[in-house]
């Protein structure tokens, strides 16, 4: 599973990090750091739910195939 | 503290505005909005488009719906911040007499991108929500002795208590301001507070001028003698490459000073006034107090406080309403997350909810503050139920409440004895 995020969009609002904080670095402005991130297996769930947590909308979670290929 | 304020007179309506679109609402005195503010906006939902212009204080419009208020938020080129353009103000600042003292104004607040973007970067990292963390046992010290001090009386007027001094004194410690200036500092903020829904644009300019001048001192000596406050911190930061100004510095002072203070008062009140009215959401957290965090979010949904100000820069043609260059928007947060389009049951308070919410604002204008104001309410609710046994409003008091821009009660009696 991959996550991106419109990186430009970010206003700092760190709710991402409040769920996530291994899954979601964040600069030392409280910005997100990454455009990207492969989720690791297991994480699945709490990756999802970072992302829903975002006010701003920017962080699109891009499952894999039902198959198992990415 | 306020007294009730009249209703402001209705002005004629402007030829592209429809009678459609059209809905008479004082946010400053609509009487059922002081008497009960969310109920009102509840039932706003029912009653009023979901944009619609009213008449009353120079005449407006109000954005009510989630949508609305997500997408004008983050449209900075449409939806300006700066109320007054920024060319307006300069203009009228070049006429003052040469040597005039600068004159403070809260910027980045009421400034657009680029210039926006170029002064806030300076604050950024004394508001992150690394920097705040370490900011939290301090501010748990602080709320834990206001609450100790109100807890033998067995009832308090828990906003100049508890809600009033707490952010007062994180602030006053975060600028690291000596001892002897804190209390004419806390005198600006109880004059701030007690005109609140008052606005006499004199009266503000001549708060920002007292602001700087008891902070002149304190930021001259970081400059020359740095320590661990923002004030030295920010002395070191550039803006868009150049060295910090003295101006710029007073700048600072006033946008935290009059975004930072009364915002929080209201939102600690707010959500205090609603664990004192549901004593089986107090059991529920105190026997497990890690739901506190998930407590705070939905409270700052079901009672978003602050009503942010935009000017339209440009005619545009915005959620199926037309809206003129110049004309004044209220960006009615509180409504937005009240709004059934985008929550189910809007009105119930739902722990369970996985609330994602826009208290505090959306798009590059988000609130700078927010990681600290969410420290601070999570750290009073946590030590309020830690330390109080089952408190709940006083039966003889009502509370009451003011509109404007930023929402909440003026007075809230708790007992607990």
């Amino acid at each position: 599973m991959k996550i991106r995020i419109e990186k430009a969009s970010c206003v700092g609002n760190a709710r991402c990090a409040a769920v996530a904080p291994q899954l979601f670095p964040l600069d030392d402005d409280g910005y997100i750091a990454v455009s990207e991130i492969d989720v690791p297996p297991g994480q699945e769930q709490l990756a999802r739910r970072g992302a829903r947590a975002c006010p701003e909308r920017i962080i699109v979670v891009e499952e894999d195939a039902p198959d198992g290929t990415p | 503290m306020t007294q009730a304020r009249p209703l402001s007179p209705a002005v004629a309506r402007p030829a592209h505005v429809t009678d459609a679109v059209t809905y008479d609402f004082d946010m400053f005195a609509d009487e059922a909005y002081v008497k009960n503010p969310h109920d009102r906006i509840l039932d706003l939902h029912k009653n009023a488009p979901p944009v619609f212009w009213t008449p009353r204080n120079g005449g407006h419009w109000m954005l009510l719906s989630h949508k609305a208020n997500f997408d004008a938020s983050r449209d900075v080129e449409t939806f300006s911040s700066e109320v007054i353009p920024q060319a307006q103000v300069q203009a009228m600042l070049a006429q003052r007499p040469p040597g005039s003292p600068h004159f403070p104004q809260p910027w980045p607040i009421n400034i657009d991108p680029p210039l926006h973007t170029m002064h806030r970067a300076p604050l950024q990292k004394a508001f992150s929500p690394k920097a705040i963390m370490a900011l939290k046992d301090s501010i748990r010290e602080l709320a834990g002795e206001l609450i100790d001090a109100m807890k033998p009386a067995g009832t308090a007027e828990f906003v100049s208590a508890v809600a009033e001094p707490l952010p007062v004194q994180v602030f006053l410690k975060m600028f690291g301001l000596p001892v002897e200036r804190q209390q004419e500092y806390r005198q600006v903020v109880k004059e701030h507070m007690e005109s609140i829904s008052v606005s006499d644009p004199r009266a503000v300019m001549m708060r920002m001028l007292k602001i700087t001048a008891i902070m002149r001192d304190t930021l001259l000596d970081r400059k020359e003698n740095p320590k661990d406050d923002i004030i030295s911190m920010l002395w070191q930061t550039e803006i868009d490459g150049k060295p910090m100004g003295m101006d710029e510095m007073e700048n600072f002072c006033v946008v935290l000073f009059a975004a930072g203070l009364d915002t929080v008062v209201n939102g600690i009140s707010l959500g205090a006034r609603h664990l004192a009215d549901h004593p089986e959401l107090q059991r529920e957290l105190r026997a497990d107090p890690t739901l506190i965090s998930a407590a705070t979010e939905e409270m700052l949904r079901r009672y978003t406080f602050t009503v942010p100000p935009r000017r339209v820069n440009k005619d545009t043609e915005f959620h199926g309403v037309t809206m003129k260059a110049g004309d004044k928007v209220m960006l009615f947060l509180p409504g937005a997350d009240l709004d059934s389009r985008e929550y189910a049951n809007p009105e119930q308070y739902q722990l369970k909810r996985e609330t994602v919410h826009i208290a505090f604002g959306a798009g590059p204008h988000r609130c700078l503050g927010s990681h600290l104001a969410r420290v601070e309410l999570n750290v009073v609710y946590e030590e309020m139920l830690a330390r109080l046994p089952e408190f709940r409003l006083a039966s003889d008091k009502e509370v009451r409440y003011h509109g404007g821009h930023v929402v909440g009660p003026d007075e809230l009696w708790l007992s607990w004895n």
